[in-house]
């Protein structure tokens, strides 16, 4: 529910005219939600930017939100191609 | 590897077995979706802009109400955290994901130490001088729809905010 909660709370801000990125872990509810930016990660809840004490982690994240934000021209979400656990080889 | 990109449709079936799973679960549930997305281009470029972040992780601070978390109908409400936050102060109260990886390092969820380093490089203009802690778990999500999002945007609107980054708990 946490997602439908981000989603509506997300598109509100978004009609505000203030631009919105999230992360999804469940990409389902954030799709049915409805929303106009997203990236889905396969990472367990709890964990949206990654593992503790990860920067380089955290920050291949936020960069592909910004990214998103960048150049999406219309509601977009899509799916990073990390793994948890493995994503060193990504970075 | 690249990023791809996700149909809505391809996910319809996953998504009704989701709400009848939660109408079914969990008393008083409601479903509520954004009817029509608004879309925002960006209105400057990043390295400009005023970033704001948003969790719904149940992100409180020490002297702030806990969110109610064992309530059938949620807790619909938000607390502001300050983007100068002693990380000591940070409280998570959420009965619904496994709490650790963000008690280990708030970054996993709220990412200010690493929107700092963003504005710090030039990547970003400014932090946001607030972000909004909620907390996800509302069966009844019409609040949350009527309510908390207006008044989030509300909050933000007036931090002057340009770009908002959410993470789900």
């Amino acid at each position: 529910m946490c997602h439908r909660s981000v989603g509506l709370v997300q598109g509100a801000v978004e009609a505000a005219g203030i631009s919105t990125a999230s992360v999804a872990l469940r990409p389902e509810i954030t799709l049915g939600t409805n929303v106009a930016r997203a990236a889905y990660l396969r990472f367990p809840l709890g964990n949206p930017f990654g593992e503790p004490d990860q920067p380089a982690q955290h920050h291949r994240i936020l960069e592909d939100l910004l990214v998103l934000l960048e150049t999406a021209t219309e509601p977009t979400v899509i799916e990073l191609p990390y793994r948890w656990r493995r994503w060193e080889k990504w970075l | 590897m690249e990023s791809k990109v996700l149909d809505r449709e391809e996910f319809r079936d996953q998504y009704d077995k989701w709400v009848k799973f939660v109408a079914t679960n969990h008393h008083g549930a409601n479903n509520r979706f954004n009817v029509d997305p608004a879309f925002t281009p960006l209105q400057k470029p990043l390295a400009e802009a005023r970033v704001a972040l948003v969790t719904s992780a149940g992100v409180h601070l020490s002297d702030q109400e806990p969110f109610h978390t064992a309530t059938v109908a949620g807790d619909s409400s938000y607390r502001v955290i300050p983007n100068d936050v002693d990380f000591s102060t940070v409280r998570f109260a959420h009965t619904h994901y496994d709490t650790s990886s963000a008690e280990q390092d708030l970054n996993v969820v709220l990412p200010i130490t690493r929107l700092a380093e963003l504005v710090e490089r030039g990547r970003v203009g400014a932090a946001s001088p607030i972000h909004i802690g909620m907390m996800g778990f509302n069966p009844d999500p019409s609040a949350i729809a009527d309510t908390t999002g207006p008044a989030v945007a509300a909050a933000l609107t007036d931090a002057d905010v340009d770009v908002a980054i959410f993470a789900p708990g």
